[in-house]
């Protein structure tokens, strides 16, 4: 007993140290749930109708490549730098960075991009792969759309257009100072140069015959736009002649004219047709009021649009319906009835109501309506709804060879969505196509490809060059509250620059500078794919995450990942999803 | 470089110039200038760190000991409540053989709700293994902030410094702040004798059985007792670098002492300059600072009042339903001296909760000390009001 009083212990360590390596304790027996990294899809792009992969090129700016954020971006949208313009930018409103500081200005960086692609070189002429030939009826951005996805595919594509310069509604619809006129007649050289064949001044039905489309050409897409405006039905003036038609005004100033409205002009509706032709009003030297008759928190114009107008100086009056026209020695007299909202309609917006308060008047040289436009559907001999369905499911054999898509086709009358819509056609055209040679393309293949819910498709994914292994369904799409927003800091978000004030026909946005738009770029919290952070390797607690540094991703040791699911936690992004392992319920 | 600065900065400028790796703070008054002044260093570059904002102070400990587990060297910096809560963490430390340097700033414990300055608070975590050290003057707190460092990488041990609040946390005073050359040269980095490493995992701190865990708490002791030798060594070493050094104890006009003041802190200066007054009148008095109160260097303390037939304590601290908690352990330490020469060991307590200890306060202490009247009880409240 003599050794134990006092004796100096030699065998034990100073602290509690195994004696052997941990790695034979298989902690990833433990668990029921493992980690996985997901490339998942960031709300942007599922919020946008085109799809683009938004999350992709901000990560290749961050990177500074940015010829390649530039060519992944020109994957799914054919024109950057005139939606970076005029895009109603959905995108941002879907963004998850709203919440903690402002979105990220998607549409910034897209026209600073897109700038950079129109002042580079022209592009080559695409290679043709395909013998078939695709004729598309109409130039707006769903044709054209449809036509460059098309021409990258390898396909022979040639546009017929009633007017004589391309763009349609781009060009005659939206106003010099939205949309340079430089802007899209690069744009359309750059069209030409990949090969796209332009037959101007060309209405189908007319100056070329359906036969001829229908024979002549292996598929035909008709993206021939909605450039009907709405009657207005007054007393006093039962076939508007008294009023001035919204989309043939624009078209008339976006030719050059100039015309003289007198001193005060009316505007009646609450769209971006309705913006577009206050503004344009405004510039010929006019006073504006705009007549709507709901609120400005129904109007269905781009927010942006209304507080520009409302910067410049248009006038506006809400909840009035105008119910009769009378000409006076001064001009016109138009006699309003006054409104108040009542319940909700269909489409969620409260509906107006008449009042019994009497009619309010309002006097102008020039009334002009802008209440909508119709297509002209009378060009299409089959049903409408059936050429829909067969455009949207793939499957009516009776309709396989005609497409349909933009405004024509009732899609919501955005450019986005008619880029969309031009990329959905090109897919079903080359499916169709490629059917007919022999090719097999199963239905879920559409699901596939769709990215969120909104329908759009993803070009990267049809053509098998997705630059992320998204290992999930595509429309997987990232939650704000699957950020982890203590990884990121306060950024305030940077606002377009705007030219002095000037009521002129000049572009007084002008956009971010290309610093400001890489700014922007680190603000994206890169939702749902893994930018190698390293944080879940950081906080991994039994240190079953190592960096595969040749295939720049993470690997999960299963053996010791005891699926305690801290990694999934810290990740700032929603990269990485728990997932039950089989046989655990 | 000579420099006026707060015991607060001396505290941050020593861990600078100990180019301390990792900092996981929280602040509370009255320590707060010491990690605000380092979170800066951090920021500008000064003190390549990583200094990591915890949400309490049992996290900052936490936070070191899994730093220092990496092989880092590791400072943090508290005061009474805070260090309260570190509490379960400080026992982790030390029986981990972390060599953490903390600064506990001392303050008073509430409630009542006090921020001046008491020991109790370092005091009451004498049993968690952690050496410490009280300083008196604002270049101690440098010097020993520096020598803390080396002692605690030597025998893997964490070293708590401590420093009055106020009196020397917010005071300037010249301070003379060595070059980094030199602090470098007798503070290499750290070599850490275990640490954790992915390539060859190892698990720490899991279950000991009876077997062995005695033997690890003997360790840890008998690694503790090997302090004050140790620190004698190191303050050699410094002193030839700076000329200064402080001892565990220092005994001051002990010689043919009647009776001899024993302090800690700062009342030592307050004490040191009364001495000297009465000296001059021609009264035999001795001071005795004790600077180490763990490990307690009994040894030291038998020796240099070995023949003192009186002794006063003066505590500004308490062991609550005992007594001033230095005169208990001098108490204690004496015990194993010669039993015919034990002194009458007077214990005063005083300045709790920041209380000015004022010159007459030390008069007050010397004189009843001196009385030969017979003390009732063990400890002696000096100025509590009526």
């Amino acid at each position: 007993m003599s050794e134990s009083f006092n004796a100096i212990p030699r065998h034990t360590p100073p602290i509690s140290v195994s004696s052997t390596s941990t790695e034979v304790n298989r902690t990833g027996s433990w668990k029921y749930i493992q980690p996985a990294y997901h490339d998942r899809v960031a709300p942007c792009s599922a919020g946008c109708p085109t799809g683009v992969d938004i999350q992709g090129y901000m990560t290749l700016l961050r990177e500074k490549r940015t010829a390649a954020a530039a060519e992944l971006l020109l994957q799914e949208n054919p024109m950057p730098a005139i939606s970076g313009r005029v895009c109603n930018h959905p995108c941002e409103s879907s963004c998850n960075r709203c919440e903690f500081d402002g979105s990220v200005a998607i549409h910034g960086v897209e026209r600073m991009l897109g700038d950079r692609i129109l002042e580079g070189r022209l592009p080559g002429s695409c290679r043709i792969r395909h013998a078939e030939h695709v004729a598309i009826v109409g130039s707006g951005p769903a044709g054209l759309a449809c036509a460059y996805h098309l021409v990258r595919m390898g396909y022979h594509v040639e546009i017929y257009e009633q007017e004589q310069l391309p763009g349609g509604m781009l060009r005659i619809g939206i106003p010099e100072y939205r949309l340079p006129r430089a802007v899209l007649d690069r744009q359309i050289e750059f069209y030409q140069a990949m090969g796209i064949v332009f037959h101007t001044g060309c209405r189908a039905g007319e100056d070329v015959s359906w036969e001829h489309l229908a024979t002549h050409y292996a598929a035909v897409f008709i993206a021939s736009g909605a450039h009907v405006s709405r009657l207005l039905s007054l007393e006093g003036d039962q076939a508007g002649r008294l009023l001035l038609s919204g989309l043939d005004f624009l078209h008339r100033v976006n030719s050059g004219e100039r015309p003289d409205l007198g001193r005060r002009v009316l505007v009646i509706g609450g769209g971006n047709t309705a913006m577009d032709c206050a503004r344009t009003a405004l510039r010929l030297g006019s006073e504006v009021t705009v007549v709507y008759r709901r609120t400005r928190e129904e109007m269905p114009a781009i927010a942006e649009e209304i507080e520009d107008a409302r910067r410049e100086g248009v006038n506006f009056r809400f909840l009035l319906a105008p119910e009769s026209i009378a000409t006076l020695d001064s001009g016109l007299r138009l006699s309003c009835r006054k409104l108040k909202l009542g319940e909700l309609d269909a489409q969620g917006r409260r509906r107006p109501l008449p009042t019994a308060e009497p009619p309010l008047e309002l006097e102008a040289e020039t009334v002009i309506t802008a209440i909508g436009e119709d297509s002209e559907l009378h060009m299409i001999t089959a049903d409408l709804d059936d050429v829909r369905r067969a455009v949207n499911t793939w499957s009516c054999e009776r309709f396989a060879r005609i497409f349909l898509g933009g405004d024509v086709a009732g899609d919501e009358r955005t450019v986005a969505s008619a880029l969309g819509a031009g990329k959905r056609a090109a897919i079903g055209i080359d499916r169709h196509l490629r059917s007919h040679n022999g090719e097999h393309f199963p239905d879920e293949l559409l699901e596939e490809m769709s990215i969120g819910r909104t329908g759009a498709l993803s070009m990267a994914r049809w053509m098998h060059s997705d630059p992320v292994r998204r290992v999930s369904p595509l429309n997987d799409v990232v939650r704000p509250e699957e950020i982890n927003t203590a990884s990121f800091a306060h950024e305030e978000r940077h606002e377009d620059h705007h030219a002095e004030f000037s009521l002129s026909f000049a572009e007084s946005n002008t956009g971010l500078s290309e610093a400001e738009a890489l700014a922007e770029a680190m603000r994206c919290f890169q939702c749902g794919v893994c930018n190698e952070c390293e944080l879940c390797q950081i906080f991994c607690g039994e240190n079953a995450i190592t960096h595969d540094s040749v295939n720049g991703r993470f690997v999960i040791d299963l053996d010791h990942c005891k699926g305690c699911g801290v990694c999934t936690a810290e990740c700032p992004r929603g990269a990485i999803l728990m997932e039950r392992l089989a046989g655990q319920d | 470089m000579r420099k006026v600065i707060v015991g607060n900065h001396a505290v941050s400028w020593g861990v600078k110039l100990a180019r301390a790796e990792v900092i996981p703070a929280y602040p509370i008054t009255p320590q707060t200038q010491i990690v605000e002044q380092l979170s800066e260093m951090c920021a500008s570059g000064e003190l390549d760190a990583r200094f990591i904002k915890v949400e309490s102070e049992h996290s900052a400990m936490a936070a070191a000991v899994g730093a220092s587990a990496t092989g880092a060297r590791a400072f943090t910096a508290t005061s009474s409540q805070g260090l309260a809560l570190m509490h379960e963490m400080l026992h982790w430390a030390s029986a981990a053989r972390h060599p953490i340097v903390m600064a506990d700033v001392n303050r008073a414990l509430g409630p009542g709700w006090n921020i001046w300055t008491d020991q109790t608070d370092s005091l009451a975590q004498r049993d968690t293994g952690w050496v410490q050290l009280y300083c008196e003057t604002n270049q101690e707190v440098l010097d020993t902030t520096i020598m803390a460092f080396r002692l605690a990488e030597q025998l893997d041990l964490p070293v708590m410094l401590v420093l009055d609040a106020f009196y020397l946390s917010h005071t300037s005073e010249p301070v003379d702040i060595p070059d980094q050359e030199l602090v470098d040269g007798f503070l290499p980095k750290r070599q850490a004798r275990y640490k954790l490493d992915v390539n060859e995992p190892h698990a720490f701190g899991a279950l000991v059985r009876p077997d062995d865990y005695m033997e690890m708490r003997w360790q840890l002791h008998d690694s503790l007792r090997s302090v004050v030798d140790a620190y004698a060594g190191i303050e050699r070493e410094w002193a030839q670098l700076t000329g200064r050094s402080y001892g565990a104890i220092e005994p001051y006009r002990c010689e043919d002492a009647e009776l001899v003041l024993v302090t800690t802190g700062t009342i030592t200066s307050t004490a040191r300059h009364v001495i000297d007054e009465r000296r001059e009148r021609g009264e035999k008095l001795g001071l005795l600072k004790i600077k180490m109160f763990r490990p307690f260097p009994g040894e030291l303390l038998r020796e240099a009042l070995n023949g003192i037939p009186r002794i006063a304590v003066i505590d500004r601290n308490l062991s609550a339903g005992h007594g001033g908690i230095f005169a208990e352990e001098l108490r204690s330490a004496l015990y194993l001296g010669d039993v015919a020469e034990r002194p009458d060991l007077r214990g005063y307590i005083v300045g709790l909760g920041g209380r000015n200890v004022t010159p007459e306060t030390i008069n007050d202490i010397i004189d009843n000390a001196l009385s030969t009247e017979p003390v009732q009880r063990p400890d002696i409240w000096v100025g509590v009001k009526a």
